[in-house]
């Protein structure tokens, strides 16, 4: 009774919550675009996809002739399971209104609704495309009742991922609060982890090739029979159809057992981190003080502008959270990664010196520039009516951007000629990295003024106001684009290229780009400030 | 279900809870009749959030015991139709029109199409919000929100009623409106209990008047024998409750332990 009433509750939470999600991205053209983005994205791999999936379909002769069949289908419910404690923990680990649905329904209709919702939401983005993988495969074979197998083969085994996902992951939130300071570690860790696959999956495939036995006996060794025969059977009635085994059966029987069980462990969670509190941090925002004023330094100190770089500084130290943006940049590591890997000497160190310049000029208008009105919107009211200019304002991002980049457009090069690269090289490219970092942060003000992002959102999980993806790939292309432009013409100018008409030409149309588009949006961006209304 | 003829709606026994070092509740305890709308004042910091999350059994204290209606608050199940909770920030959805949200809670508390229906239009017509109840709530004034929560903290007619500053950001005829609501709630023999800071209504409504200070209660009783407290100053509320919170916001306890810091539970 009790059970028939929380999984009625769970699906009235789950549509609401579902319903909630569909009217959050219709509700934002920014959202709905980047659908559009990613239905063309997909749709274009789909158009590759399916005809190869309907040809494998069509040769496949056995189960186990499809390549990596068995490992895959043995890897497969760990993925899934991890992959719901990952939802968990980022996304559905509570729920809006948890005031509201707590004190209405049992936490287990919750637990029912919040995961019934993210299933909801998963199979609204990958339905389609695994649908239409499904039906090509099942043309391919000449069964039409391979997609009733297949989801009859499927819908347990989700089921099942997802309950033990969400309770592996509530355990996991608990581990969390009771250690604030693993918190704290969990997250830089996390962030050095995806760096470390990006860069890895660049030599993986290499290395795979190199090592394709090696590989083999690496998939052999995770294959675990009965979970691939029991994925097998979603090719009962094709003609890939093999005997049913017991093993098969087995892991189908404690697919179907586990799944109530995982529901009320995942209940049991959910309880003791919903109605319990937090550890105390000794770290909190409660216990922290500081004592001595609003002390600033030279030379920050010598201008009302650098008082205002100073301001920005400080708060980004105390709150870094407000520059998790910063760390979209790691998924551009990985080209430079397998270039790092195959150089040493000489060509290593110019590589390091130039990619410090390319961090520097990054970070100088990425940091602060890129959402300047969005970041300043709770302090607007007071921003626009203490009496300083909007230069200031401005000048006072520009400033803490450049306080931010120059130090790496310095650092690195000089790290890069202790590895072997020219002095003069890496002192040049410290000294165009310099003035790039000045350009490349008076370029952001005007684009990030162009498009405010006021909205708190959620990013690599922490809630704040991060700039539009739209501005940050456009000012990624922009400067990654000129750094590359004037450390490619650097390199060539210290070598003793001759400046023929044509290239001085360009030279010139380049440096009058590189200051003069930078001082246009200086400009707008100081306009959009005094211009600024709050509505 | 009512409580039980003789049984408190509310009964708290030595209530403590902790938030590392910082001491929430040290030892209180309540015993509220059915029926009685309870004001429950404190500054800020006192513990008067948390007491309100144990109550509705939100949060579990270190020690002690809650029993809403003769039930115990960890039991869910058998709590959730006795008790209806508006917290200091409404738990809307802004993504739904007032109308569907009310009728989602409802839905979600198994009410009954009809009576759903007849509760909503007449709670909305109360309210003041049947002109906009299609409307979405992410497009409602502060005021607008706290009335829709107060009513999906209602509609299933609790017999408990938790509210946390419900007239916070209301104009004078919808805070009247709410205050009309407390005392009719508890004329039918429902019991409220009103955490807020604002004195004239706790003055207006409220039988019994509890005082926080320091993770304590410091002072409980009838509105009048509370305000005897200050007779020598004034003999206002106000004045009483300045007396016996130490005569200022934040002013230091006797035992030296935090104060003048927000409470706890209402950081969550």
């Amino acid at each position: 009774m009790s059970l028939r009433r929380d999984l009625r509750g769970g699906s009235r939470i789950a549509r609401a919550e579902f319903r909630r999600s569909v009217r959050q991205y219709t509700g934002d053209w920014r959202r709905l675009l980047g659908l559009v983005v990613a239905v063309v994205f997909v749709g274009g791999g789909l158009l590759v996809t399916v005809p190869a999936v309907y040809v494998l379909g069509r040769t496949t002769r056995s189960v186990s002739s499809i390549p990596g069949f068995a490992p895959v289908a043995t890897v497969l419910p760990a993925l899934l399971v991890v992959f719901a404690a990952f939802r968990t923990v980022e996304r559905i680990g509570g729920a809006d209104g948890e005031a509201l649905l707590l004190t209405t329904v049992h936490p287990r209709a919750v637990v029912v609704g919040l995961v019934g919702s993210e299933v909801a939401r998963l199979a609204a983005w990958f339905g389609v495309p695994l649908a239409a993988t499904v039906a090509a495969f099942a043309l391919g074979v000449g069964s039409p009742t391979f997609p009733i197998t297949a989801a009859a083969v499927a819908v347990p085994m989700l089921c099942c991922a997802a309950v033990w996902g969400y309770a592996l992951g509530l355990g996991l939130l608990r581990v969390l609060r009771r250690l604030p300071r693993l918190r704290r570690l969990v997250k830089w860790v996390g962030i050095v982890g995806v760096l470390v696959a990006v860069v890895g999956s660049q030599a993986a495939g290499r290395l795979v090739a190199e090592r394709a036995v090696a590989f083999a006996a690496v998939l052999d060794a995770v294959t675990f029979a009965p979970v691939a025969e029991y994925v097998a059977l979603a090719f009962v009635g094709t003609p890939l159809s093999r005997p049913v085994s017991l093993g098969a059966l087995a892991v189908l029987a404690g697919v179907v057992c586990l799944t109530p069980v995982g529901l009320a462990v995942a209940t049991r969670q959910a309880s003791a981190v919903w109605f319990t509190d937090a550890a105390a941090d000794p770290a909190s925002a409660a216990k922290r003080a500081t004592t001595g004023g609003f002390d600033v330094p030279r030379p920050f100190a010598a201008a009302a502008a650098g008082r205002v770089a100073w301001g920005h500084l400080l708060r980004a130290a105390r709150h870094p959270q407000e520059l998790s943006h910063l760390l979209l940049v790691v998924f551009f590591a990985g080209p430079l990664g397998s270039a790092f890997v195959g150089s040493s000497g000489e060509a290593l160190g110019i590589l390091i010196a130039g990619t410090g310049v390319g961090l520097a000029t990054y970070l100088a208008g990425a940091a602060f520039g890129l959402n300047p009105l969005g970041d300043d919107r709770p302090q607007l009211p007071l921003v626009l009516l203490v009496g300083v200019d909007a230069r200031t304002i401005v000048r006072g991002r520009v400033l803490a951007g450049v306080a931010v980049g120059l130090p790496v457009a310095v650092l690195l090069p000089a790290v890069g000629a202790g590895i072997g690269a020219p002095p003069g090289v890496a002192a040049a490219f410290a000294a165009v990295g310099g003035l790039l970092c000045v350009t490349a942060s008076t370029f952001a003000v005007g684009v990030g003024a162009a498009y405010p992002v006021y909205e708190e959102r959620k990013f690599w999980g922490s809630e704040t106001v991060v700039p539009s993806t739209l501005v940050m790939l456009t000012y990624l292309a922009v400067v990654g684009g000129g750094t590359a432009i004037a450390l490619l013409l650097t390199w060539y100018g210290l070598a003793g290229l001759t400046l023929s008409p044509g290239l001085g030409v360009g030279l010139a149309a380049y440096l009058l780009l590189t200051i003069g588009v930078p001082y246009g949006c200086y400009r707008y961006a100081v306009r959009r400030y005094r211009r600024y209304t709050v509505g | 279900m009512a409580p039980t003829t003789g049984d408190p709606a509310v009964e708290a026994t030595d209530l403590r809870k902790a938030y590392g070092a910082a001491v929430a509740l040290d030892g209180v305890s309540l015993s509220i009749p059915a029926g009685t709308v309870y004001g429950f004042l404190g500054p800020n910091g006192a513990g008067k959030t948390t007491t309100m999350r144990l109550l509705t059994g939100l949060s579990r204290p270190d020690s002690g015991r809650v029993r809403v209606c003769g039930v115990d608050v960890a039991d869910r199940r058998a709590l959730a139709s006795h008790v209806g909770y508006l917290p200091e920030t409404p738990p809307l959805y802004e993504e739904f029109s007032a109308r569907e949200q009310l009728e989602y809670v409802a839905d979600l508390r198994d009410l009954p199409r009809d009576v759903a229906a007849e509760r909503i239009d007449r709670y909305l017509g109360a309210f003041d919000l049947a002109a906009d109840a299609d409307r979405r709530i992410s497009g409602y004034s502060k005021g607008m929100k706290r009335k829709t929560a107060f009513v999906q903290a209602v509609l299933h007619d609790p017999d408990v009623l938790f509210l946390d500053e419900p007239t916070a950001g209301l104009d004078p005829r919808a805070a009247r409106r709410m205050r009309e609501s407390m005392v009719e709630f508890a004329d039918g023999g429902a019991t409220v209990f009103l955490s807020t800071h604002i004195l004239p209504v706790v003055e207006a409504v409220a039988d019994t008047v509890g005082v926080l200070f320091d993770g304590r209660v410091v002072a409980e009783g009838s509105t009048d024998s509370v305000r005897s407290r200050a007779e020598g100053e004034g003999g206002s509320l106000e004045d009483a409750f300045l007396a016996v919170t130490g005569g200022r916001e934040g002013a230091p306890p006797a035992d030296g332990g935090e104060s003048g810091s927000e409470d706890p539970a209402a950081r969550r």
